[in-house]
């Protein structure tokens, strides 16, 4: 087994390129009046969100290398650290990001920790440094595991986790409208990006991808950026903070609050923790898939298109 | 990347940015032009609430809301807007408006800028319509 084997701490490297960007697309959208917006304490706070994601990595991160150091103790294979191996290792993460984020957006536990990120109102380089503090909590480095058993050393799957964030910086713009036909149809664009973070009923919950956006065509979740109807961003409810803390932690304290409400079963207490985002036990509130309902619901000629269901009935996604 | 490199360059980068921001005049509040834009601001929020009457600050960065489901309230966050219903809400009057405090992690305190005329009414629609 290597063990000793080293990979550079990427994301930390591309700090000055991330502040560099973000000063040339500024820049870019004062100059030429278009291309996005910026707003100081948003950006100010996506920033904070930026600094405390590396911070809680530096306290936390031993959690998850330790758990992926100990399951490379056990894996009787080694893959080694070959160019190949370590493009393989790149595509499979990519994979496992798109199914973590998936969850991130229909397992509440997990969106706690992943709404900060889709909490700004604005779309612009900062937003991409606007990730979460509590990662480590949602236990989603399992997903990383099976990597790890199958002989990728840990240091080279954060070593391309890393990658894989560093390329999803540059797509959180509005300067770029679209890009040649071929790189769309394969991969992750500013474009797609765009529509994953849209509150807009049919861009809600699609739009996965890290890098390859043929992850999301493959399992049914894609849905192209419309001409006709611009991406309205931020969340369903939007904050009325720019506290970083009450970013980081709001959805962790809304899971606290309806989990322990007086009167309910331990079914209704587990499933605030589980279900999508917008569950209640009342149904009291809407989850993605009612609203999407409702909307179609409200315009029946939507229904079909791009996003949207084929029925007004909640839930459903059928042809007639 | 050593922390005593990373460190300075991400406050620096970040504070930096911030002073940018502010010095190009990005740091302007949100205006509600009219009636129509609060009402519209609301229902982004709050679509299924329909808004019975608008009431807007002199300043344009805040709406009094009225719908059938009681009072809430638009108000300009940064460059954008969001909204909060006023069930569970503690009003106060302060030395440029009001403060209202909602039982939600979310938007725990809502600072409104309102000359003295309306920081003395709205607290009356708010209650009335309540």
């Amino acid at each position: 087994m290597s063990d000793m084997i080293t990979f550079p701490d990427v994301v930390n490297w591309a700090v000055p390129f991330f502040i560099a960007a973000i000063l040339a697309e500024l820049l870019w959208i004062v100059i030429k009046g278009r291309g996005g917006r910026y707003e100081t304490r948003d950006a100010l706070t996506s920033l904070l969100m930026g600094a405390g994601n590396v911070a809680s990595g530096i306290v936390l991160g031993f959690v998850a290398y330790g758990f992926f150091m100990a399951l490379w103790a056990i894996t009787p294979l080694d893959l080694g650290t070959s160019f190949w191996t370590i493009a393989l290792c790149f595509v499979l993460d990519d994979l496992r990001y798109y199914w973590v984020h998936r969850f991130g957006h229909r397992i509440r536990w997990v969106w706690a920790s992943h709404v900060n990120h889709h909490s700004s109102q604005h779309y612009n380089l900062t937003t991409a440094l606007r990730q979460t503090w509590t990662g480590t909590f949602t236990f989603m480095m399992v997903m990383r595991a099976p990597l790890v058993l199958m002989g990728f050393h840990p240091g080279m799957v954060l070593f391309v986790g890393g990658l894989n964030l560093i390329y999803q910086f540059w797509i959180h713009t509005e300067a770029i409208s679209r890009l040649p036909r071929w790189f769309e149809a394969v991969m992750n664009t500013p474009s797609h990006h765009r529509v994953h973070h849209g509150r807009n009923p049919r861009y809600l919950d699609c739009n996965y991808a890290g890098v390859f956006i043929i992850w999301d065509k493959l399992f049914g979740t894609f849905v192209p950026e419309l001409d006709s109807e611009k991406v309205d961003y931020g969340l369903v409810h939007n904050l009325g903070t720019f506290n970083p803390l009450r970013v980081a932690f709001h959805e962790w304290v809304g899971i606290y609050r309806d989990a322990t409400q007086p009167g309910l079963g331990w079914r209704e207490r587990l499933n605030y923790c589980v279900m999508p985002p917008g569950w209640s036990h009342d149904g009291s509130r809407s989850t993605s898939l009612d609203i999407k309902a409702r909307y179609v619901s409200q315009y029946p000629d939507s229904a079909g298109s791009p996003g949207l269901p084929y029925t007004e009935i909640k839930g459903q996604n059928t042809r007639p | 990347m050593p922390l005593s490199v990373l460190l300075p360059l991400v406050g620096v980068g970040i504070i930096g940015i911030a002073v940018m921001l502010h010095v190009l005049g990005l740091s302007r509040a949100a205006q509600l032009p009219d009636e129509v834009a609060a009402k519209a601001a609301w229902l982004r929020e709050f679509p299924d609430h329909t808004p019975t009457r608008v009431i807007l600050s002199h300043d344009h960065h805040a709406a009094l809301i009225e719908t059938d489901d009681g009072p809430g309230v638009v108000w300009a966050m940064g460059a954008d807007t969001t909204a909060r219903a006023l069930s569970g809400a503690r009003i106060r009057r302060t030395a440029k408006g009001l403060r209202i405090d909602l039982p939600d992690f979310t938007a725990p305190h809502i600072h409104l800028r309102l000359d003295p005329d309306e920081a003395a009414h709205w607290p009356t629609y708010m209650k009335d319509s309540a």
